[in-house]
């Protein structure tokens, strides 16, 4: 039992204060914990085997012992490095711990300039503001590699909209017999309000960022869908910047394909599911406020966008017309970006006690004279119930075969499996299915038994309103621990997709790592950190010599002074000065 | 005022704004070089395109007396990573480069203690800080590990200068030539820059030059501002018009133009028949024009260049009518 790595997730990641509350999806749910826990099966004697070795070893990578069970991101088994990175691992070698260190420490101040943080309290309570975890050690994915789980991810995201789309239309998948209708209408998020009213271009889920994981045997699952409002974007490009200013050195040799791209195809996919307008349309980011945990990435949205930041009290609706309040009076908004949860956007269709709402919007929605982003409504999508039929919603809509698959999950609403996953709750982990950042997970290798009982009370009295998993042995990389040396270290990924007229999808994505031995949880406010991640372009050679450039004008020489008359006394000056 | 000293205050202008864009220019270059994936470029913000946009030629390694030898092998072509650290040094730390940005901070520094009567005791305490700082740093190491530290501090630098002489110095005709130094400098480096960048034939897929556009506004610093104003993914075309001609960004060849206008005629005693000012009005006529007539990206090659040869003729004609006198002195004239 090690009580460190108990989730307990309730607090947002980059986590402000968290209103406890909290009305966004937001950053709460970056705040998952990563259910897998693989090294639920390693016992205590194992794990000692890759205790990072605090030996007098000159390089960062030696002493490096890949967990049992698991794979490693840039190793084999048995510790070379894989073809890929071979050059990268090279440079680490030459660059050794000293330099790591030092570079752990400029990043360090930067990100607190930048004023790159999040909040963590220590153990009197008190909230301090530490440095924006970014490891220096990059997570790097082949090129085939990506197209695999780019191809995945894109059938996932079309099957999620076909299901939002068909919940609340003629919901044939239902008649169909596959996803029962009681199940669907029973999801917290089920968005009654929006029936039967169809978003712009068909398209409901803009926003998608689901959390992926490599199990043992070197496969991508799916580990849950993210289709409200998903964070993390801002991470990562800003990892890759800080990246590329402190460690530039293992940039060299590797074409990396960018990924500062999001915000303009977040800004054109919103364009494009806006309505009609005389010009071109005005695009707004609605944040709950400074307070919410995201806040950070908010503001880095709409700096990059252009766009204007609002806050509820900036937006008004009259006659089904959304606009903001300006110095010169109302203005017509056409596409609203919004970062908080359904609940809470429209006091008078949804919470009535919401004060962060715009009353009317969502009749102004229904009248089409606004596009929301993500639509209302698709948080049923992202409910860890319906995660379990995505595969069937895949063949069901698209007539596909999954490319990636879910973990094995089981609903305790079904008897029979619920029997089954009782009497193997100390394998699994149980999850509630309408909860996000991570709140109520239940880890059956972590518990002790009173916790057990309690989970199975829980369990037995609202059955439908959990989820099992099994555990997955998380893939691992290595990671610097403070000192320069690498560690193993146990890593997810989360991509980013945007769908406005097709489905987009950022190269790489947020890597986040577990930053405690042995730990699989990766929150930030938990001891988490992220990586930058790379994918690799291998189309492109990695040619080290100077390319061919295209021929460039060349400018004037650098203008100087014309007449400087005066320099020839000033020496004279000096050279008297000295004689004398 | 004295000719002697108008002409170091402007100089003193021309250098400091010389270290800094010279600065945003290497640390957007270093981060097209490491960040992007250039297949097709339709920009050049390569590490030859900032020695073109100098107006030197690139390094050639060991023809140098002294050059440090990263680049060892002297008859291969250059690997990208010994090019950048061969121009980023050249550039930076290089005191016989008229360019870099050592010698331009230390030319500045000399000027000024030939000014402490002229400027505030404050700016002169921040530009020799200034100096003192570049000493201290272990420059050359710094740029192996992390050439943005370096960067970062010269543009907070100047910038912070930049402000003292906003706030403390009395505007008067030394300031004008100070200003008008600075902005001359400024227009010039981001034509420099322009012209460098921009392809000699415009690209068939314009759109595609995201990466090389956001190198652009980068190495100028204008990137946020660009967002703000345009609030459309960047193209080659649409960036290149924003640092010419848009009117509210500071750093617009447009806007800096301007400014040395409005110094200069604050500072001449008859700025209705001053040649420079005169020139000037009419070139800021032809930019206003310019942006009012929608032009070919073809076009902007040639734009360009007469742009920046009338600013070489404006340069001139300062050094005529205001500073010449004082160059008379050293012939015994």
């Amino acid at each position: 039992m090690r009580p460190l790595d108990k989730p307990v997730c309730t607090r947002p990641a980059f986590g402000c204060e968290p209103h406890d509350d909290s009305p966004a999806g937001d950053g709460a749910e970056l705040d998952e914990p990563t259910n897998g826990l693989g090294h639920g099966a390693i016992g205590a004697a194992t794990r000692s085997q890759y205790t990072y070795r605090r030996m007098s070893q000159a390089e960062p990578i030696d002493g490096y012992t890949v967990p049992p069970g698991c794979r490693d991101e840039l190793l084999d088994a048995g510790g070379a490095p894989l073809p890929h990175v071979a050059s990268l691992i090279a440079t680490l070698r030459r660059l050794g711990p000293a330099a790591l260190q030092e570079a752990g420490q400029r990043r360090d101040t930067i990100f607190m300039r930048q004023g790159i943080t999040f909040k963590v309290a220590d153990s009197n309570g008190d909230r301090g503001d530490r440095a924006w975890p970014l490891d220096l050690i990059p997570r790097v994915l082949t090129g085939a590699e990506w197209t695999t789980i780019k191809r995945g991810l894109d059938q996932r995201i079309r099957a999620l909209n076909a299901f939002v789309d068909d919940v609340y239309h003629a919901q044939e998948i239902v008649r169909a017999g596959i996803v029962p209708w009681s199940l669907i209408v029973s999801r917290r998020t089920f968005a009654r309000p929006v029936h039967g009213i169809r978003a712009p271009g068909g398209v409901y889920c803009h926003v998608s960022g689901c959390d992926l994981v490599r199990d043992g045997e070197g496969r991508w699952r799916v580990l849950e869908d993210n289709v409200r409002t998903p964070s993390g974007i801002s991470y990562v490009i800003e990892n890759r910047l800080a990246m590329t200013r402190l460690m530039p050195e293992l940039f060299a040799g590797h074409r990396i394909q960018a990924v500062d791209t999001y915000p303009s195809l977040l800004l054109d996919a919103l364009r494009a599911v806006a309505p009609e307008a005389d010009g071109p349309p005005t695009v707004v980011l609605w944040t709950p406020g400074p307070l919410n945990s995201a806040y950070y990435e908010h503001a880095f949205l709409a700096r990059r966008m252009g766009v204007e930041l609002v806050e509820a009290s900036d937006l008004v609706v009259r006659d089904a017309v959304c606009y903001t309040r300006t110095t010169s009076g109302l203005q017509r908004v056409h596409a609203i970006y919004r970062r908080l949860d359904d609940d809470f956007i429209d006091p008078l269709e949804f919470r009535p006690d919401s004060l962060l709402g715009v009353p009317g919007l969502v009749r102004a929605y229904r009248a089409g004279t606004v596009a929301i982003a993500n639509a209302i409504g698709t948080g049923v999508a992202d409910d860890k119930a319906v995660y379990v039929y995505v595969p069937e919603m895949i063949r069901f809509y698209l007539g596909e075969q999954p490319i990636l698959d879910n973990v094995p999950t089981y609903l305790l609403g079904d008897e029979r499996q619920r029997k089954e996953v009782l009497r193997r709750l100390h394998e699994l982990v149980v999850k509630p299915t309408s909860e996000s950042g991570g709140k109520g997970v239940f880890i059956g290798p972590h518990a002790c038994a009173a916790d057990r009982e309690a989970q199975a009370r829980l369990v037995e009295r609202h059955p439908e309103r959990f989820i099992a998993q099994e555990l997955v042995h998380l893939s691992t990389a290595p990671t610097e621990g403070g000192d320069g040396r690498l560690a193993p270290r146990h890593v997810d990924l989360r991509p980013f997709a945007v769908f406005g007229k097709e489905i987009r999808i950022v190269p790489g994505g947020l890597t986040r790592v577990a930053l405690r031995e042995g730990s699989m949880i990766v929150n930030s406010s938990q001891g988490g950190g992220s990586k930058d991640t790379w994918v690799l372009d291998d189309d492109a050679a990695a040619d080290e010599l100077t390319p061919r450039l295209p021929a460039f004008n060349h400018a004037p020489e650098l203008p100087d002074v014309r007449y400087g008359g005066w320099h020839g006394q000033q020496q004279q000056q000096a050279t008297a000065g000295a004689a004398r | 005022m004295l000719a002697r000293i108008a002409q170091e205050l402007f100089w003193l202008g021309r250098d400091l704004t010389r270290a800094e864009q010279t600065a945003r220019m290497l640390d957007g270059a270093f981060h097209a070089d490491v960040a992007s994936a250039p297949r097709d470029r339709s920009i050049a913000l390569s590490w030859d395109g900032v020695m073109a946009i100098i107006g030197a030629k690139p390094p050639v390694p060991g023809e140098r007396k002294g050059a440090h030898t990263t680049a060892a092998a002297a008859d291969g072509p250059l690997t990208i990573a010994a090019r950048r650290g061969e121009v980023s040094r050249l550039l930076t730390l290089d005191l016989d480069s008229p360019a870099s940005i050592v010698s331009c901070v230390e030319r500045a520094r000399e000027r000024v203690r030939t000014l402490r009567d002229v400027i505030s005791t404050e700016m002169w305490q921040a530009l020799n800080s200034f100096y003192l700082t570049l000493g201290r740093y272990d420059l050359h190491s710094a740029l192996q590990t992390g050439p943005y530290s370096v960067y970062h501090e010269v543009k907070e630098r100047c910038a912070l200068f930049w402000g003292l002489v906003e706030r403390t110095m009395l505007r008067d005709e030394g300031r004008a030539f100070l200003e008008a130094g600075g902005r001359i400098e400024e227009a010039d480096m981001v034509l420099r820059l322009l012209r460098v960048s921009v392809p000699p034939e415009p690209h068939p897929n314009e759109i595609d030059g995201d990466d090389e556009a956001f190198a652009l506004l980068q190495a100028v610093g204008g990137f946020q501002a660009y967002w703000r104003a345009i609030r459309n993914a960047p193209t080659v075309g649409a960036v290149v018009r924003f640092l010419l001609y848009d009117a509210a960004y500071p750093c617009s060849v447009a806007c800096s133009v301007d400014a040395v206008r409005s110094a200069l005629a604050s500072a001449d005693p008859q700025p209705r028949s001053s040649p420079p000012v005169l020139r000037l009005g009419r070139l800021i006529a032809d930019l206003e024009l310019q942006r009012r007539t929608p032009g070919e990206l073809g076009d902007l090659p040639r734009q360009l260049a007469a742009v920046q040869d009338e600013l070489a003729l404006v340069d001139q004609d300062i050094d005529e009518r205001y500073f010449a006198i004082a160059a008379l002195a050293a012939l015994h004239l």
